[in-house]
């Protein structure tokens, strides 16, 4: 079996209708930021108390508040998760109650409002306001950390002109990605920043299989302009991307229905990042390669190239 | 069959051997009913098996993670000698610096004492040494009281009888905590979290103790006489109050009219204005004692109802009332509570500042059920001093009969006994602890030793045993679903050869595990999901291979020499792509917590582990097939 047997594509001269979509996309996201006021960060860099709970019986999330409202946390949020009254309960950062006492008090506050329903305590997270604002200067390191180095490893392996197409797919892919959570307000945690580093390997590497292929059809087709090589390139290329892309697909999209809350939104990341890699890929880095050469470039193809653009 | 191909044939088999056997223990613990685990453990044989089973993380297996930052600054204060107010404010000066900056406590300590132009020696140190050597000094002190207060934890964490505990120091002032399957975080806290600093105290004579009392009384009378009236403007702007049942004599007041003022003990919210118990008919002549109650009766003189004790603290630290303590002399509460009536109090002592005696010169601490008449069935912890503590405890009984020597736990009362007797031996008890949990965290406590610093902490997490079940039973799932999935799609796609990829596949998941399981790796949920996508992942290699294959099959070539041009060509492009995962994968371990660092691990391991099952098993696999006859088709 195979998805494309002989494909010819025409990329290249269709990518305004790319350019077109990504600025919508990022527009999309601009807007969305601005009405949001920013990414919802989870607790793993805000700081504060989160507690899941789970009670045997049907509680409303109003019944919660009212618990809680005599310690003085009347005012947290309280969601509820999953199906069957599991709950998430959040804190800010308290000043007088320290670290540690916050899931203490909460814990007696509900004993003692939602008197003999039975109740269990899955999971808590409380952060330090020191631990939050270290966390993020470490996202922001591991990132620039990461781009740095994939920047070198591509200018070592291939020529510049390259690199940029690379580069701005890549800054692409993080922007839509996170682009995703920002417009549907998803909880971004040390967990899906894990994936968004991992769907820049990913997509990197999907596009350094396609550079492979272009430099070595340069070689054979040196006839041909940079805009059909490019195009025969990403064709050929195609069942192994889409491929590849699929098989991750499948067991992203099976970690997603089937892994369970705590994984989820990393897997929701992966799905996002496996489409994105492809598009970025295809209608991204190739066309960035292109664009690059015909205003900077100075080969043969080159000239070829401007002579068919007229 | 070539002797190359053998040879890989064989070691293949080795290594396959090898990690059915190492994953065995993990599919024998798996398996094991619960009986079946416990009748184990009872033979001693269950802490081996677990050993060479796979490690799981916190958030599958449930259990308690905790950061502890050491309170250096405290330690520093209390190896400084002539304290005075100008090192009080220099050392909170220094600490509400160390709240928002990373910077090491010593470095910004120091910088604060050279913008004052004042030298080190004057509080650490020899008189005259210069300033970089007593930082040395003092870097060293810290250094070692780390280490100290790690080993002590250690120990206590031993004797609190966690399986498999991590204790880890980070950087310089840190320790990560781990306590799998711990399913009381308070009692882990209580033990761990403790200074356990042990003093004995002498208590100061009923008449001071009273007259202490009445003079403070007579001051906050006085006091609110000069402050003005409660302004019912600022009573509104007050939110609600939070009323209390009242009962008989009491009144139930706000704290604003004790002081008068408007920023009383308002949380971060603004909400909740605690109210106090006052006795109402002395409330106007003596607002001090009206906060108290009478538990005369039960033998305490002075005791505080629960809502009152910060109120209570206030007016402790108040400038003009501190005045009136003896300046040898301090208030501590007790530890535990107690019930008068149906209010829940406290009870407050005046103790000597100097303690007579510390922890230090225990020896041993164990914990009895009290036999004769007053604690009887009562847990209490029995200790005993070694020599120079005994003839000290000896000297001071023997001076102080008839005197009261409260027991204090990091500055609380345990319990203050009368000396009835001088006691040569070395040897006393410790009553007053309700709960045997609690009179064994301190038996331990006080066995180990005191922290030299207090230790907080600045992060906690747990995670319930069901939610760690569920993910390992969700992880599973979609472990088995993804690999069935992909299983599948290569059989539809690449027919035979699919199926080659797919044993390709299954070996790599069985080594992925067996390594993790062998070199002690933790898994954690991001683990699972990093072993689910190098499934998705590992296959990419060879989807390479045989789109390649496929290529130059087109091109008319042999079969065998397609498959030799196949592999050959697509090495750099499954090298490179395998490169800038493991990158990120790399960058992930060194800036991630841990649960992330078990996803770079499995991902890096699970990547690494494909390159040989993708390229040297289906290789192998091929030349076995080619080898037997010459092909014209392939199966691809």
């Amino acid at each position: 079996m195979q998805f494309f047997k002989t494909l010819n594509l025409d990329y290249i001269s269709n990518r305004r209708y790319a350019y077109a979509f990504s600025s919508a996309l990022f527009l999309i996201i601009i807007i969305s930021y601005i009405i949001r006021g920013g990414p919802n960060l989870s607790i793993d860099f805000k700081g504060g108390t989160s507690i899941l709970i789970k009670f045997e019986q049907g509680i409303t999330t109003q019944d919660i508040r009212n618990a809680l409202i005599p310690i003085g946390l009347g005012n947290s949020e309280i969601k509820s998760i999953g199906s069957e009254n599991e709950y998430l309960i959040y804190i800010g950062q308290q000043k007088d109650i320290s670290v540690s006492e916050t899931v203490q008090q909460v814990e007696e506050a509900i004993k003692a409002s939602l008197v003999g329903i039975s109740y269990e305590i899955l999971k808590t997270d409380t952060v330090g306001p020191k631990i939050g604002q270290e966390l993020r200067n470490a996202v922001i390191w591991a990132i620039l950390l990461s781009l740095l180095l994939m920047l070198i490893y591509l200018g070592w392996r291939f020529e510049f002109v390259f690199a940029v197409g690379a580069i701005v797919a890549l800054f692409h892919d993080v922007i839509v990605v996170v682009g995703a959570f920002i417009v549907l307000n998803y909880e971004i945690s040390i967990k899906e920043i894990a994936a968004f580093l991992t769907i820049v390997g990913y997509s990197i590497n999907d596009t350094i299989v396609i550079y492979d292929r272009i430099r070595e059809n340069l070689k054979i087709y040196r006839n041909d302009n940079l805009e059909t090589i490019l195009n025969r390139s990403v064709n050929q290329c195609m069942n192994r991307t889409v491929n590849t892309a699929l098989t991750v697909f499948l067991v992203v999209i099976s970690l997603y229905i089937l892994g369970g809350e705590v994984i989820k939104g990393f897997a929701f990341a992966m799905l996002i990042g496996v489409f994105e890699g492809v598009y970025s890929t295809v209608f991204v880095a190739s066309p960035i390669v292109y664009e690059w050469q015909v205003r900077h470039g100075g080969k043969e193809q080159l000239k070829m190239a401007k002579r068919k653009i007229r | 069959m070539r002797g190359k191909s053998l040879f890989k044939t064989i070691f293949i088999i080795a290594i396959v051997s090898w990690a059915l056997y190492a994953l065995w223990p993990t599919y024998k613990m798996q398996s094991l009913s619960v009986e079946e685990t416990e009748k184990l453990d009872e033979e001693g044989k269950l802490v081996s098996l677990r050993d060479r089973a796979i490690r799981m993380g916190l958030d599958l297996q449930g259990g308690m993670y905790l950061t502890y930052e050491v309170d250096l600054p405290q330690l520093i204060e209390q190896l400084a000698r002539n304290k005075d107010d100008q090192l009080i404010s220099i050392l909170q000066q220094t600490r509400e610096e160390l709240n928002i900056s990373s910077e090491d406590f010593l470095d910004i300590l120091v910088r604060h004492f050279e913008e004052e132009g004042i030298p080190l020696s004057r509080y650490w140190g020899e008189r005259g040494e210069s300033d970089d050597k007593i930082l040395s000094t003092l870097q060293n002190e810290a250094k070692e009281a780390m280490t100290r207060s790690l080993q002590k934890l250690r120990n206590r964490i031993d004797q609190f009888g966690v399986s498999e505990p991590s204790i880890q120091k980070v950087r310089d002032r840190r320790i990560l905590i781990e306590l799998p399957g711990v399913s009381n975080p308070d009692d882990a806290k209580a033990l761990i979290g403790r200074t356990a600093l042990l003093e004995f105290k002498l208590l100061k004579e009923p008449e001071i103790f009273s007259e202490v009392i009445d003079n403070i009384d007579k001051k906050l009378a006085k006091n609110r006489g000069v402050v003005s009236e409660t302004d019912t403007a600022i009573a509104e702007e007050l939110p609600e109050e939070v009323v209390e049942q009242k009962v008989s004599d009491d009144e139930v007041i706000s704290v604003s009219e004790l002081f008068g003022d408007e920023d009383v003990f308002t949380g971060e919210t603004g909400e909740v204005d605690t109210s106090l118990l006052v006795d109402r008919e002395i409330f106007e002549e003596n607002p001090f004692i009206a906060l108290f109650r009478d538990g005369r009766k039960e033998g305490k003189q002075v005791s505080v109802p629960i809502k009152n004790i910060k109120a209570v603290d206030r007016i402790l630290e108040q400038e003009d009332i501190q005045q009136l303590i003896p300046t040898d002399a301090v208030f501590l509460w007790s530890l535990e509570s107690f019930q008068l009536g149906d209010t829940e109090c406290r009870e407050l002592f005046l103790v000597n500042r100097e303690a007579e005696l510390t922890g230090k010169y225990l020896i041993d601490a164990r914990v009895t059920i009290g036999s004769d008449v007053q604690s009887a069935g009562m847990p209490e912890v029995n200790f005993t001093l070694n020599r120079s503590g005994a003839s000290i405890f000896s000297r001071v009984t023997g001076a102080n009969l008839n005197k009261r020597l409260a027991i204090t736990l990091d500055d609380r009362v345990v319990s203050a006994p009368n000396i009835q007797t001088k006691i040569p031996e070395g040897r006393g008890r410790i009553t007053g602890i309700s709960d045997m949990d609690e009179a064994q965290m301190l038996a331990i406590v006080l066995r180990v030793g005191a922290l030299d610093a207090p230790i907080h902490i600045i992060e906690e997490r747990t995670v319930g045993p069901s939610l760690g079940k569920d993910s390992i039973s969700s992880g599973e799932l979609s472990v088995t679903v993804g690999m069935a999935l992909v299983i599948l799609f290569m059989i539809v796609y690449y027919r035979m050869s699919g199926i080659i990829a797919d044993i390709a596949l299954i070996l790599n998941l069985i080594l992925l595990l067996a390594v993790l399981a062998q070199f002690g790796f933790v898994l954690t949920m991001p683990g699972v999901a990093g072993i689910v996508l190098t499934i998705g992942m590992a296959v990419d290699a060879n989807v390479l291979v045989f789109e390649r294959i496929r290529e130059e099959l087109k091109t008319g070539k042999t079969v065998r020499a397609s498959i030799d041009a196949g592999y050959s060509r697509a090495f750099t492009a499954i090298l490179d792509s395998n490169v800038t995962t493991i990158i990120t994968a790399v960058i992930l371990y060194q800036f991630g917590t841990g649960p992330v660092k078990g996803f770079a691990v499995t991902l890096s391991i699970g990547i690494a582990i494909s390159m040989f099952t993708a390229l040297v098993v289906t290789r192998v696999i091929f030349n076995h097939i080619t080898s037997r006859r010459v092909l014209t088709k392939l199966s691809i």
